[in-house]
């Protein structure tokens, strides 16, 4: 069922989740657009997030001899291609990784659809910004906020008044995708060739920042380590060359072989073990990027010519 | 999220933190006009330093071998106490402070003006090692020392010419600005003697001999004069003593100079008439042109260049220094150096009386001792206390032994730190510092930009704020009232530098400006030299070459140069805690050519000794194919095999910056 609520709805619908969640949202400080608490509808920020929101879930470090405590946080303006990215992860490391896991099933997030694509931007090659899985979803048109919600999260919205439109996603999807076509992936992970000049091009430019994985939504890659205060994890990155590193070095040496790493991972290794790409369109990668290495090139490189 | 600076190279990235339970979470602020959002490794890995558990959490004094825990008063009372004594007793010189360019404005302001109101100029820093020769290079030509235009203004340079920086490791984000011109077609020439990365996409790469700067900066400039590709306007209107320069020109056609640099003259000619023709053109340079005995003559050859092809004072054009740590900029200009008070009014002249009436003290008019010359100083008696914030000298200054021996003879040794490092164990008294994570003030970056620090956590335990505890030691020795804010410091700072008197804190938040900021310039000063130059005309300088301190001879067969790598900084205390920096670059390592690895059957990883006339160190061998025949890099970071144990004492008579890049060395397999 799609409801439609208005804005004032809309912050009765953010207390209800209240009483049983901290509450955080996409707000703006400095100009940026971050996560943080929010204590109204009003501060929330429907701007693209300078950052993907997975430190909710994979946090930047942290100890690992214990097993966090469940702390139920709901997580409001997240974008749909974010969130994805955790639909995305789940395959891989739900109910695998137990720091994932259980703050996976504890986190609410609630996504709002775009209704313009961003700079960069390239989600309609993966289904575009209606998601087909979300906890609680949104869509602002005008004064309206069409929500829908996951059966697990339905009986926030009873009481809200039911959409008369209750295509209003569907169309909204046609229409967005339709309005800004896509770039056809086209079967990349037959495509894409190991001596593609790509890679050493890519790594002529990279500075091996770790940037690319930090800024992805679907990147769960995490290095465990022992330091003074204990055994800890923290976010890695397949570019560096300690990562994955073995007694006889790393069985990727070059940097340009680790490039091709990521992005074989990507398009070509996930969609045969899991069948999806894991990549969402967001293009966090190519905005934060330094010198600007576009994984959109990977998918439109024309691999036979070479 | 709190907004601010990351505390490694003098880019000055503006970073957000979210801090929680010893755990950070860093970003790149999109909004910045430095850094755009981007980071390099050491931005998104570099910060768990400070939650580290080896913090030094309380005011300790050494009594024989045994360190006792105090109060910071009992601390505080002991080394003014002390200070006061020995300065008493011997005189003020008797005394020199170490000041930090990892530390504030406001902090390295205040540790100078205690310095000179003891009595004494013995207060310097890190810059000496790094970038004092820009500083007497610049000066005497140009009148200021710094870059002359903006990170900004990089986006319209048509050619880059960079010389002796490893931009990408050592100054990332700068770096990249480069690697993204060029791929949109502007123009790179690269001048180092290891193939950098920026070297490998150069479209002119000029592989020359450490040391030879000179010898192929005039040979470019002979091609320039001789194809008259020279700006003839700009020398005549903005420029003075172009004909004495010219003339020293003559002597080094590129046939001639290839015999010293071993770059031919076909590549030395494309080089120049890329930077001469294609305008504007910026030069980028690190320690590759600092760190020699001929380090300030490089400088000004460097300087030379710019002014002969009117490739200064205009958008896009410039000399980029590119300042090592996050505050050197920042440092040098609160005059935490020997020869210059605040605002770079030479000690010995009569400015220093504007410092008089402002501290209302009586103040020192000579030049004090320099970094490098403190520890001579110290083992031969004249100087008996030494005060250090915030340096590793132990493991960073050339000529190791002697700093270890001037260490251990003083009457007291003061060391102001976050940890326990290799110098903190000569120490009397130490006292727990913070981070920079922990403070508010301001650093000043490689571009001249005043950027607010604003503290993300509290310091550890009873650890103070380094203003703090020099304030409160101010207030102990000239019986004055303390400060109670960096702001008030730095308000202090804006009557004693004119070219800091337009900034205030309110407007250096959440954009930094770049100095001058005054009443002409309200908004600060993007490019310097626009319509003249800070001395007035810029000024030529025949330089003639003179080669290195040490050249390889048969007993010493290679030339060592020491650098830094990409993951690690400086001696390690903040990056080598770090465990994704530190799993990166775990060992220390010398590169060696692939030929001579062979020659004298040297694998790849094999514990190897390198041995100079001056000490000797053994560690593994990183074969490749980056460095030249005949040349071995070794990285300074590493405690386990200090490579400046290597280094001698030879100085450039101007700056008296140390050789760090140019050591005749011998290898042993």
């Amino acid at each position: 069922m799609i409801y439609e609520l208005t804005e004032e709805d809309m912050w009765r619908l953010l207390q209800k989740i209240a009483e049983e969640y901290d509450v955080f949202g996409s707000k703006e400080e400095l100009g940026e657009v971050v996560f943080s608490k929010i204590s109204s509808f009003s501060e929330v920020s429907e701007k693209k997030s300078s950052y993907s929101p997975k430190d909710f879930l994979i946090k930047r470090s942290e100890n690992i001899l214990e097993i966090p405590r469940a702390e139920k946080k709901a997580v409001i303006g997240v974008k749909s291609c974010d969130l994805r990215g955790f639909y995305l992860m789940d395959l891989q490391i739900l109910n695998k990784d137990p720091f994932y896991t259980v703050r996976r099933q504890n986190t609410l997030f609630i996504n709002f659809v775009c209704t313009e694509m961003c700079p960069g931007g390239f989600c309609t090659s993966f289904g575009g910004p209606v998601l087909d899985d979300y906890d609680i979803q949104v869509l602002h048109i005008g004064q309206s906020y069409f929500v829908e919600a996951d059966p697990r999260y339905e009986r926030y919205l009873a009481g809200f008044r039911p959409a008369s439109d209750q295509d209003v996603f569907v169309k909204h999807s046609k229409e967005f995708n339709r309005k800004y076509g896509k770039i056809e992936l086209n079967g990349i992970e037959k495509r894409m060739k190991w001596s593609s000049k790509l890679w050493t091009e890519f790594a002529n430019y990279c500075i091996s920042c770790g940037a690319c994985n930090y800024s992805c939504p679907t990147c769960y890659c995490i290095d465990v380590y022992d330091d003074e205060t204990g055994r800890k994890k923290e976010w890695d990155s397949c570019i560096l060359e300690g990562f994955t590193k073995t007694a006889a070095g790393n069985v990727r040496p070059d940097l340009s072989d680790r490039l091709r790493q990521r992005f074989y991972h990507k398009f070509k290794y996930y969609k045969l073990s899991k069948g999806e790409y894991l990549c969402t369109g967001c293009n966090r990668c190519v905005d934060d990027c330094p010198v600007d290495i576009d994984i959109k090139e990977v998918i439109t490189h024309d691999y036979d010519k070479e | 999220m709190t907004l601010t600076i990351c505390p490694y190279c003098g880019t000055g990235c503006q970073i957000e933190v979210d801090y929680s339970g010893d755990h950070y979470t860093v970003h790149g602020y999109t909004r910045s006009v430095v850094n755009e959002g981007k980071l390099c490794i050491k931005g998104y890995q570099g910060l768990s330093y400070a939650g580290s558990r080896d913090r030094i959490t309380s005011p300790m004094i050494r009594r024989g071998d045994v360190w006792t825990e105090v109060s910071w008063d009992e601390a505080l009372d002991y080394v003014a106490r002390r200070l006061t004594e020995i300065r008493d007793k011997y005189g003020p010189d008797s005394i020199a402070f170490q000041a930090s360019a990892k530390c504030t404005n406001e902090e390295n302001y205040l540790i100078q003006k205690i310095a000179r109101m003891m009595g004494t100029n013995n207060v310097d820093h890190c810059a000496r090692s790094c970038h004092s020769s820009t500083v007497a290079g610049l000066i005497r030509t140009l009148g200021t020392a710094a870059a002359t235009g903006s990170i900004r203004s990089l986006k319209s340079t048509e050619t880059f010419f960079v010389i002796g920086s490893n931009t990408t490791e050592q100054h990332p984000i700068i770096g990249t600005t480069i690697i993204r011109q060029k791929k949109a077609g502007k123009k790179l020439i690269v001048a180092d003697p290891r193939r950098t990365k920026l070297a490998s996409i150069a479209d002119v790469f000029l592989q020359f001999r450490p040391g030879s700067d000179v010898a192929l900066l005039n040979s470019m400039m002979f091609v320039i004069l001789k194809k008259n590709l020279i700006d003839s306007e700009f020398i005549r209107t903005r420029t003075t003593d172009f004909d004495v320069f010219a003339a020293e020109i003559e002597k080094y056609p590129p046939e001639v100079t290839e015999q010293i640099t071993g770059v031919s003259p076909d590549l030395v000619e494309k080089a120049a008439e890329l930077y001469a023709g294609n305008r504007p053109s910026a030069i980028l340079y690190g320690m590759g042109i600092t760190q020699h005995i001929h380090g300030t003559e490089n400088v000004m050859s460097v300087s030379n260049l710019a002014l002969m092809t009117g490739n200064i004072g205009r958008y896009g054009s410039g000399i980029f220094p590119l300042r090592g740590q996050n505050n050197v900029q920042g440092s040098s200009d609160m005059g935490a150096l020997s020869e210059f008070y605040p605002g770079y009014i030479p000690a010995d002249s009569d400015g220093v009386e504007r410092f008089e009436k402002i501290w209302d003290a009586k103040l020192p008019k000579n030049i004090g001792l320099m970094l490098s010359e403190m520890f001579d100083a110290a083992i031969d008696g004249r100087v008996k206390a030494i005060y250090l914030m915030g340096e590793n000298p132990v493991i960073t200054e050339a000529n190791l032994s002697d700093v270890e021996k001037g260490l251990t003879n003083l009457d007291l040794f003061v060391v102001q730190d976050i940890f326990m490092t290799e110098t903190a164990k000569f120490a009397h008294v130490i006292l727990p510092a913070s981070s920079a994570l922990e403070k508010d003030g301001t650093f000043t970056n490689t571009e001249r930009r005043i950027q607010r620090v604003v503290a993300v956590k509290d310091p550890p335990g009873d650890a103070k704020p380094d203003w703090w505890i020099l304030s409160q030691l101010y207030s102990r020795l000239f019986h004055r009232e303390a400060y109670r804010s960096p702001e008030e410091i730095f308000n202090e700072i804006r009557v004693a530098i004119p070219n800091y008197s337009g900034a205030k804190y309110e407007n250096l938040y959440p954009d930094g400006k770049q100095w001058p900021i005054n009443d002409q310039h309200p908004e600060g000063t993007e490019i310097l030299h626009v319509d003249r130059f800070t001395r007035g005309l810029g000024r030529f300088m025949a330089i003639p070459y003179k080669p290195p301190s040490e050249t390889p001879d048969d007993q010493y067969p290679f030339i060592l140069t020491t650098g830094r790598n990409y993951y690690h900084w400086h001696s390690g205390t903040m990056t080598r805690r770090s465990d994704i920096l530190e799993r990166e670059s775990p060992n220390p390592y010398v590169e060696i050519s692939v030929n001579d690895a062979k020659k004298l059957s040297i694998r790849n990883g094999q514990i190897i000794t390198v041995e100079s006339r001056h000490g000797s160190i053994r560690l593994p061998a990183m074969v490749t194919s980056k460095i030249p025949d005949g040349i071995v890099f070794v990285p300074f970071h590493f405690k386990e095999a200090r490579v400046n144990l290597l280094v001698g004492e030879n100085l450039d008579p101007y700056s008296k910056i140390p050789e760090f890049k140019v050591v005749a060395v011998r290898v042993i397999a």
